[in-house]
């Protein structure tokens, strides 16, 4: 078995298979992580909320349980953590904002549920950028920051989720992906992040941004772990009325069906485009070569309206951003982080007619992908233009429209045509730059294929190592 | 579409019922005026004739 100090870093199959065997106790791997929590997380910020004694009352019912011999759900005595986003029973949910610190709800969200039937031990809420819109400029938690280098953004919105699977603050979480709040931080902080088909996964018991696109994802150490945690938490819900009623898959046993023969369109636009960094274009190129290696074939492909896809999302989803806000927005404007409030102030502005033809262009920019995946099983892109920006350059004022539009646009043209698509889509450590920060690159699938897509992300993951690094700082 | 002015924006959130402090009402101005510009492009695609649906849950599912 692993030492100690390695355990934390496994991840959650290996850690399930470890307690299946009697190797390790779900009590011990519990205190391994809340002991690393204590330690490291004053820095990180990954966590709003821990809950100890919950989360060791839970591992020695999971510990009696594997003592009595009975039958094991697959993530049996795994401690997880989640995106504070998602409903908990008796336990609060903010949001990420001060206008909902007092919040507890009295039921869990269904992913929660359902990540707790397999087995999982929650060990806290994790921190996110306010109400998962992006761009906060003081959150009101705690600064999340990068395990690879403290002074750089982790990404977000799922900020939290990110930094405590990549610091092993956990064996794996669950993020929540509107415009890439999953893959953004999976990407920055080294680590797996999958945006399932929206309607594969219920979003009940979490808090909305946009209808249409809100998708709950996992973010894990491999992709194996991926693939289980959305086997927990895919399916129909009641209580969701969109979810899809369509048969969930076996995604783990289609893992080691390798690449051989598959078909895989690189997304011109986006990876030799003038916005993305030379560095992050070299090392997707060279995941593309290292797929073409193990027998994918890989041809340039175009979607000429991705350059605008950053754009279109915004108009669309920060208007039902406005829309869920209305309230707040005028009677406790002054609780509302500074970005956040000028963010819903700008969405609730939007004229009608830009939102409507942003509406058309979506759908146009669907079609052109759809056509794109009845002739390739998987698109291939980077997850973002650069590695995690300095945390400075994303709390400085906006003084120009020249800047809002790179700030806002450029970056999410790269994690939202899957989002605009609703097709499922995973980032995977392909690289580091040349000052030590991830890079990642995104494979996009097409709707409710998540078995394509994680078969080619773990024949990847497996051909290299870029997901087995530690941060250095932690 | 002309560029809005912080006048403008302010009498728009004004009838909107927003409270924008001067403060905020620079940046909202800028964000506002670089997501108009940013969709431009847009009115010079033949989007008339495209529905504006968004995904549908069990629209196609793999086979």
């Amino acid at each position: 078995m692993a030492d100690r100090a390695d355990l934390a870093f496994l991840g959650a199959r290996r850690l399930a298979g470890l307690v299946r065997d009697r190797q390790l106790s779900p009590v011990e791997l519990t205190r391994l992580y809340l002991e690393r929590i204590e330690r490291l997380d004053g820095r990180l910020r990954a966590y709003i909320t821990v809950l100890p004694e919950a989360a060791l009352a839970s591992a020695r019912r999971a510990e009696a349980v594997v003592m009595r011999g009975d039958t094991l759900p697959p993530l049996h005595g795994v401690p997880y953590a989640v995106k504070d986003q998602f409903d908990t029973a008796g336990v609060r949910t903010t949001s990420g904002s001060r206008i909902l610190e007092g919040h507890v709800p009295t039921a869990d969200a269904t992913t929660i549920a359902r990540l707790n039937a397999a087995g999982g031990i929650l060990l806290g809420k994790l921190n996110l950028t306010e109400f998962a819109l992006g761009g906060t400029q003081q959150f009101p938690f705690g600064q999340p920051r990068n395990p690879w280098n403290p002074d750089h953004d982790p990404g977000g919105s799922s900020s939290g989720s990110g930094i405590a699977v990549s610091a092993a603050l956990c064996a794996a979480s669950l993020g929540e992906d509107t415009g890439g709040s999953v893959r953004s931080p999976a990407s920055f902080c080294g680590v797996i992040g999958l945006r399932p088909t929206w309607g594969r996964v219920s979003r009940h018991g979490s808090f909305p941004l946009s209808w249409s696109m809100d998708t709950p994802g996992p973010l894990s150490r491999t992709v194996e772990d991926a693939a289980w945690l959305l086997q927990a938490i895919a399916g129909y819900d009641p209580n969701d009325p969109l979810t899809s009623r369509a048969p969930v898959p076996d995604y783990p046993r289609a893992l080691g069906d390798g690449v051989r023969g598959l078909r895989i369109g690189i997304i011109r636009e986006l990876t030799f485009g003038a916005d993305t960094e030379p560095e992050v274009r070299d090392a997707v190129l060279a995941a593309a070569r290292k797929l073409e290696g193990l027998g994918a074939v890989t041809e340039e492909v175009s979607l000429r309206l991705v350059p605008l896809a950053g754009a279109i999302f915004m108009a669309l989803a920060d208007a039902d951003g406005a829309g869920v806000h209305h309230r707040w927005l005028r009677t406790r404007p002054a609780d509302y982080d500074q970005g956040t409030r000028r963010r819903l102030l700008t969405a609730s502005l939007i004229p009608s007619a830009i939102q409507q033809r942003a509406a058309r262009a979506r759908a146009l920019l669907r079609a052109e992908m759809l056509d794109l995946l009845a002739r390739h099983d998987v698109l291939l892109c980077p997850t973002a233009h650069q590695a995690a920006p300095p945390i400075a350059a994303a709390r400085a004022a906006i003084t120009t429209r020249h800047e809002a539009a790179g700030r806002f646009f450029t970056r999410r043209s790269y994690v939202t045509p899957a989002a605009l698509a609703g097709t499922p889509a995973i980032a995977v450590p392909c690289g580091f730059t040349r000052s030590g920060l991830p890079i990642g690159v995104q494979l996009i699938a097409r709707r409710f294929d998540e078995a394509t897509l994680l078969r080619a992300a773990h024949a990847y993951e497996q051909a290299t190592d870029w997901s087995r690094r530690p941060p250095g700082t932690v | 579409m002309s560029d809005l002015t912080t006048t403008d924006v302010a009498a728009l959130a004004a009838a909107l019922g927003l409270p924008v402090t001067p403060d905020d009402l620079v940046e909202v101005t800028h964000r506002l005026n670089a997501l108009v510009e940013a969709l431009a492009p847009l009115a010079d695609l033949p989007l008339e004739t495209v529905e504006p649906t968004p995904a549908l849950a069990d629209e196609q599912p793999a086979s």
